[in-house]
């Protein structure tokens, strides 16, 4: 185990999670989201997550089952800023393909991007990037989010000024 | 029971059947088929591969039979135009994202999809690939799996979870990604799989198979240089006859020898030489927990899964087993030390290939304490570890076997029968009933009765401990003292067993615990399909065998007897320490790093 204390913390933290939710309604959902909050990268780590069933009696591949089918739970650690470039069908036809090409080129991750992965973090953990099938905001596409701001009708220029601003505010130590 | 009955009309045919029942089921009492594809009676309805469509006369869209109740005054048509249409284009909706392989897929010929495929009439590929391709699972001694030929209809989960409660395995994801997985998509070797096959004996397709030896085992039997001997397993001679196109439960004992005779094997002999071994050994442990103030009750030890499930599961109960190896394993440690001594043979150069209706032994047989021979030989012989054999080289399922006997263009059915070799292929009626649920608490007690009594039994069948209820019970009577013993199947009840045990509340002796539901005969290597009523015939032609022997308790096999004389000395002696008796290990219950975490 690399980080034993912080581990150990966040297994006691998790003791409390489970009492709390105990009995009650979404119970699993619940102790998931909050476990998941607990950790600073914002993803459900295989030892918390092995933890929970050990607590909860429930087997690790329903556990596995629930986190893998709603979107808002993490299985990687996630970078400091989020971006999610929309693929539905109207972004595509504005051209939300080359926006996500562009993201790659400025954050030097095009490799991922070919694979074809849906989410990936850079290596320095600044970045979590993703796609969605479709934000519901059609009439304005293309439409990519930044943390959690939806910046719409999107152009590879905006984009790069918006990841700019961020790059030279938010530079680590 | 459901007594309130409704009156539909199939086809224009009316029909009363009980309320509750699905469209599907009233249409099989009416005698109409409907096809089907994810739907397994008795293991799951997930309602996914749309293919037992029927017309409701009232209702918008065609309904799925499988999961919709009929209703009073229901109209249906179960076969027309539409529904073809329908039906076929869900099949090809599957079949759009499945590797079309079947020429070098193990399930080729014995597959529902390829069947349903070919009924329906399906003849080219309508609709592009969606899903990426993935890499099989290879983690596991015993199985394979192959996400690419999935058609999700979740049986494998069902069984996996209600009938072995496991749950190895589960769906993930969603939509377009959704699939089955193990926890992180470790596979099935990393994780609390216990290997039992129960998932590749319902699945439909080639999605999960047994992890192919035949070619090993044609490359063994092709050396010259190396003396192959092959051991089968009870359950095999009523499972082998079905696989090649007999009748379910056909007892082909003799059919069997002569076909392995033909494949090459030097010598033809029978784990059911083993069993009445591992009885002796087992029989004298009990009596000894019995009368030492040993820990009981004393669980058998014959199934691998089983001891697998409780090394994950139950790790501080691991006091309960007995240390008895299984049979398969007492045969290879047996046939590498005193067989190959008798004939004078170097042991490195024989291989030992069993024929199985189980996957699990394939992964026992690799467990690394399984060298027990080599152990045996190695100081004498100054081996050094690049020596090192195991005591079983092969191990084949029921289904391997079928297919290396098709590939060799055997006609199975018309061999003529031929008898085991000897010494170790001599056994008695107790052996056989092993391949049955209970049929190793009969025949134990069969032995220990007689050996702590020293009286001769009256009646040799001990009935209650028969049939296919999940959890048997019975009381003998032994000099004086009730021994309560129990029997259990499928890894559920093992459960239910252990849970009673660590509660404290246990009030048995002796416990027999097997794997897979009926025991081996219903066992993850057997052909497919395994119905309960193919279980029962099976299970009907192993105590017919037993019936038939002239020798029906173990400790009279005379062969056992010469063993024990020539070299094992007594049971439970130090011979059969080393050889014979095993030790299990607490296995992590979930991801390895963890567990000294916990
Ligand atoms: S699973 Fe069935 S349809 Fe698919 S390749 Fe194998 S035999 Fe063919
Ligand atoms: S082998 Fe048995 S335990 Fe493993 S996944 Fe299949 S059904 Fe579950
Ligand atoms: S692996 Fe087989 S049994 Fe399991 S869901 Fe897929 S097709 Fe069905
Ligand atoms: S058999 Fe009914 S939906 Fe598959």
């Amino acid at each position: 185990m690399d980080r034993p204390q912080t581990l150990s913390r966040e297994l006691q933290a998790i003791d409390t999670i489970v009492a709390k939710h105990k009995g009650r309604h979404g119970e699993l959902l619940g102790i998931l989201e909050e476990t998941q909050l607990l950790n600073e990268h914002k993803f459900l780590s295989e030892e918390a997550l092995t933890y929970v069933s050990l607590k909860t009696g429930v087997p690790l591949s329903k556990l596995y089952n629930v986190v893998t089918f709603y979107s808002f739970f993490n299985l990687v650690p996630q970078g400091e800023h989020t971006i999610t470039v929309c693929r539905g069908t109207a972004c595509h036809t504005k051209g939300s393909r080359t926006l996500l090409n562009d993201v790659g080129l400025i954050l030097g991750c095009s490799k991922e991007l070919q694979n074809g992965e849906s989410f990936f973090t850079t290596p320095d953990q600044r970045f979590s990037i993703s796609t969605v099938a479709c934000f519901g905001q059609c009439a304005l596409a293309p439409v990519v989010a930044i943390d959690e701001v939806i910046y719409s009708n999107m152009t590879t220029a905006k984009l790069q000024k918006q990841l700019g601003k961020i790059s030279k505010k938010g530079k680590r130590p | 029971m459901d007594t309130i009955t409704v009156t539909i009309k199939i086809n224009g045919k009316e029909l009363k059947v009980p309320q509750s029942i699905t469209i599907l089921e009233a249409c099989r009492r009416g005698g109409i088929e409907i096809p089907t594809l994810c739907f397994l009676e008795d293991v799951s309805k997930n309602a996914s591969c749309g293919v037992c469509l029927v017309e409701v006369k009232g209702a918008r869209s065609l309904m799925r039979s499988c999961i919709t109740c009929v209703y009073e005054g229901m109209e249906l048509v179960t076969h027309s135009a539409r529904l073809r249409e329908a039906r076929k284009t869900n099949v090809e909706l599957l079949l759009a994202n499945h590797p079309k392989d079947c020429l070098t897929c193990l399930r080729n010929g014995n597959c529902e999809l390829q069947t349903i495929a070919g009924e329906l009439g399906v003849k080219d590929e309508r609709f592009v690939r969606t899903k990426k391709l993935e890499l099989p699972d290879l983690t596991s001694l015993s199985l394979v799996r192959d996400q690419n030929k999935c058609i999700l209809c979740g049986r494998c989960v069902a069984v996996c979870s209600n009938v072995q409660s496991v749950s190895a395995i589960d769906f993930s994801g969603r939509g377009i990604k959704t699939k089955i997985s193990t926890y992180m998509e470790k596979g099935l070797g990393n994780v609390a799989c216990t290997y039992c096959g129960q998932c590749a004996l319902v699945c439909p397709t080639g999605a999960i198979v047994e992890r192919d030896e035949t070619e090993s085992v044609f490359e063994a039997l092709g050396n010259p240089d190396k003396f192959v001997v092959v051991q089968t397993a009870p359950a095999v001679r009523v499972g082998i006859g079905e696989a090649m196109g007999m009748d379910a439960g056909s007892l082909v004992t003799g059919q069997m020898v002569a076909g392995l005779r033909r494949l090459g094997f030097n010598r033809v002999f029978d784990t059911q030489f083993a069993a009445d071994l591992t009885i002796m050994e087992e029989g004298h442990e009990l009596i000894k927990r019995i009368t030492h103030k040993g820990v009981l009750p004393m669980i058998t030890s014959c199934s691998p899964g089983w001891i697998k499930f409780a090394e994950h599961f139950f790790p501080n109960s691991l006091a309960h087993l007995s240390t008895c190896k299984s049979p398969q394993q007492m045969f290879g440690a047996v046939a590498k030390t005193y067989y190959a001594a008798k004939l004078g043979i170097d042991p490195r150069k024989m291989v030992v290939v069993s024929v199985m209706p189980c996957t699990a032994k394939k992964y026992e047989a690799k467990r690394p304490e399984m060298m027990s021979a080599f152990e045996y030989w190695k100081d004498n012989r100054a081996w050094s570890d690049d020596d090192a054999f195991y005591d079983v080289d092969h191990v084949l399922t029921t289904r391997e076997l079928a297919r290396m006997f098709t590939e060799t263009g055997m006609q199975f059915p018309a061999l003529e029968p031929e008898e085991f070799d000897n010494p170790l292929g001599e056994s008695t009626g107790a052996a056989v009933i092993f391949g049955a649920t209970g049929g190793v608490m009969e025949a134990a007690l069969r032995t220990a009765y007689e050996v702590v009594t020293g009286k001769a039994l009256t009646d040799i069948n001990f009935t209650a401990v028969r049939g296919m209820e999940g959890i048997k019970e019975a009381s003998v009577e032994m000099n004086g003292t009730t021994v309560k013993v129990a029997v259990a199947h499928t890894l559920k009840n093992a459960r239910r067993i252990l849970e009673q045990i660590e509660k404290g509340e246990s009030p048995y002796a002796f416990i027999e615990l097997m794997t897979c539901p009926g025991g081996c005969l219903g066992g993850g290597g057997q052909p497919i399909p395994t119905t309960w009523d193919i279980r029962k015939k099976r299970a009907e032609s192993l105590y017919a065998e037993d019936a038939q022997k002239p020798l029906r308790k173990s400790h009279e096999n005379p062969h056992i007897a010469a063993l024990y004389e020539e070299f094992l000395k007594e049971p439970l002696g130090e011979v059969s320490h080393h050889l014979l008796h095993t030790e299990y290990d607490k296995r992590p219950m979930l991801v390895k790093h963890m567990a000294a975490e916990v």
